[in-house]
């Protein structure tokens, strides 16, 4: 005798169970600039390109927690940056490339332009950032996204990310002076300038 | 004018990023104006940015590995239940790993009968129609297209699968568990037939579970204990009541499969005789 409980009739018995052609079609728009951050984040290309294998892999498994109000770009790079970190649980060498083999890494990526001495100077003196002061340099700097956006990423409130992006830059910047090794840049403004506590 | 201690790296940090707000903005401005070497320090911070944009910017006009694009267009889900249904099909071929956990039900259950199922797991028997059931789950649950019969419109799926396995079936609700009817298949048993209602998890949120509940006429002198055991990251908890043998099914945390045995418990239609519904 059949109760009063209503089952719900399962008009969709073939369960839709991976993700749509349109969600697809913006990862693939999205590759390049995941690409870039993942560069910046672990230098060497193959290992930069197998962090963003594994960031669409984990966002095609869970297409569905994505919210299609939100910019997907942010999504993905909070999942690389996720995955960044459990690969270093997994794998401390991801992130203690030497120096030399990160300038041998990004040159062999293309070739030099510009003030090749600084760009060269600006690989080192990422490699010596914590991952912390990079990663929020490189959001708010390469990615271009505003700290609130780069909190979002990374998890933390907007007042971290401008604090690491400040001590990030003041940390690049006293590495580039001392390596240099001129006087000039490092003479200068220094001593006006006094964190407030 | 100048107080130098109200002023801070991370201020003029965030005036090029563009973070402040009018007034602060205006203070840093007016800084800059008033301490060359600040300025400095701003330029070379600002030459910085561009060169690290110079360095990383070529990135995005390389070509796209196939690799990456493959993946994307081609990326299936792997979903549990194929996972699950992997490793119960290794399973399966061989012999019963381990005896599995037995689990008394609310200690309703005597001692005598849990015992007398134990032995009976421990020699590999409850089991036949058990392990058929976990059989069934693993073939039609990863099924994407036709993984049920019949689809769950209550009333013919009950009255059909009723009549065939010549026992009350009753479409169990799960969803205060998260889980729906899907609909449910006729299935051969080694003694007549059996029936399969196949349920998938609710929350849209998670990937897809399935759950199969497996019913048969039951064998006399079967044992009745309420039995757990695991096979791989398939659950299977089973037990025989009031003329009708249950098995559910799914690559779940024992927990939830737990509950959803005890609402199935709670559901379960009492014998034809007692219902006086004979056929």
């Amino acid at each position: 005798m059949p109760n009063g409980r209503k089952i719900a009739t399962s008009t969709n018995v073939s369960v839709c169970v991976s993700a749509p052609p349109a969600f697809r079609q913006q990862l693939l728009a999205a590759i390049p600039r995941l690409r870039r951050y993942a560069r910046s984040l672990v230098f060497d290309a193959q290992n930069a390109d197998d962090l963003v294998q594994n960031t669409l892999e984990r966002a095609l498994g869970h297409w569905r927690q994505f919210d299609p109000r939100r910019d997907i770009v942010l999504w993905l790079l909070s999942i690389a940056h996720n995955a960044h970190l459990d690969g270093l649980r997994r794998d401390r060498r991801l992130d203690v490339l030497p120096p030399e083999r990160v300038t041998e890494a990004l040159d062999a990526q293309q070739p030099l332009g510009g003030d090749a001495g600084l760009r060269l100077d600006i690989n080192a003196a990422l490699e010596r950032l914590t991952l912390d002061q990079r990663s929020a340099l490189l959001l708010v700097l390469v990615e271009q996204l505003s700290y609130a956006e780069a909190a979002e990423v990374l998890q933390v409130p907007a007042g971290t990310v401008m604090s690491r992006v400040s001590r990030a830059r003041v940390a690049m910047r006293e590495w580039l002076d001392g390596s240099a090794g001129s006087g000039s840049a490092r003479a200068g403004s220094k001593p006006d300038l006094r964190r407030v506590v | 004018m100048s107080r130098p201690d109200d002023f801070s790296d991370t201020d003029l940090s965030a005036w090029l990023d563009g973070e402040l707000d009018v007034e602060r903005h205006a203070l840093v401005e007016a800084r800059l104006r008033e301490q060359p070497e600040l300025a400095a320090r701003a330029r070379l911070w600002a030459a910085d940015r561009d060169a690290l944009r110079a360095r990383l910017d070529p990135v995005l006009g390389e070509p796209v590995p196939a690799g990456l694009t493959n993946l994307v267009w081609q990326h299936r889900e792997p979903p549990r239940w194929a996972r699950a249904a992997v490793a119960a099909g290794l399973v399966i071929t061989g012999a019963l790993v381990g005896a599995g956990g037995m689990w008394q039900w609310q200690g309703q259950r005597s001692a005598s009968v849990i015992a007398a199922a134990q032995s009976a797991t421990a020699a590999g028997t409850p089991s036949g129609w058990v392990q058929r059931a976990a059989l069934a789950h693993s073939v039609y649950v990863p099924e994407p297209r036709h993984p049920i019969e019949v689809k769950a419109q209550e009333e013919h799926l009950s009255r059909w699968l009723t009549r065939r396995i010549d026992i009350p079936v009753k479409l169990f609700d799960l969803r205060d568990e998260g889980f729906e009817l899907m609909g449910g298949r006729l299935l051969p048993d080694a003694n007549g037939k059996s029936a399969q209602l196949m349920y998938e998890s609710l929350d849209a949120a998670a990937p897809k579970q399935r759950v199969t509940v497996y019913l048969r006429k039951p064998d006399s002198g079967a044992p009745t204990a309420f039995s757990y055991r695991q096979q791989g990251e398939l659950g299977q908890f089973y037990w025989v009541e009031a003329g009708a043998g249950y098995a559910l099914v799914g690559a779940l945390p024992k927990e939830r499969l737990l509950a959803l045995a005890q609402a199935i418990y709670k559901q379960q239609p009492p014998p034809l005789a007692a219902s006086g519904a004979a056929r």
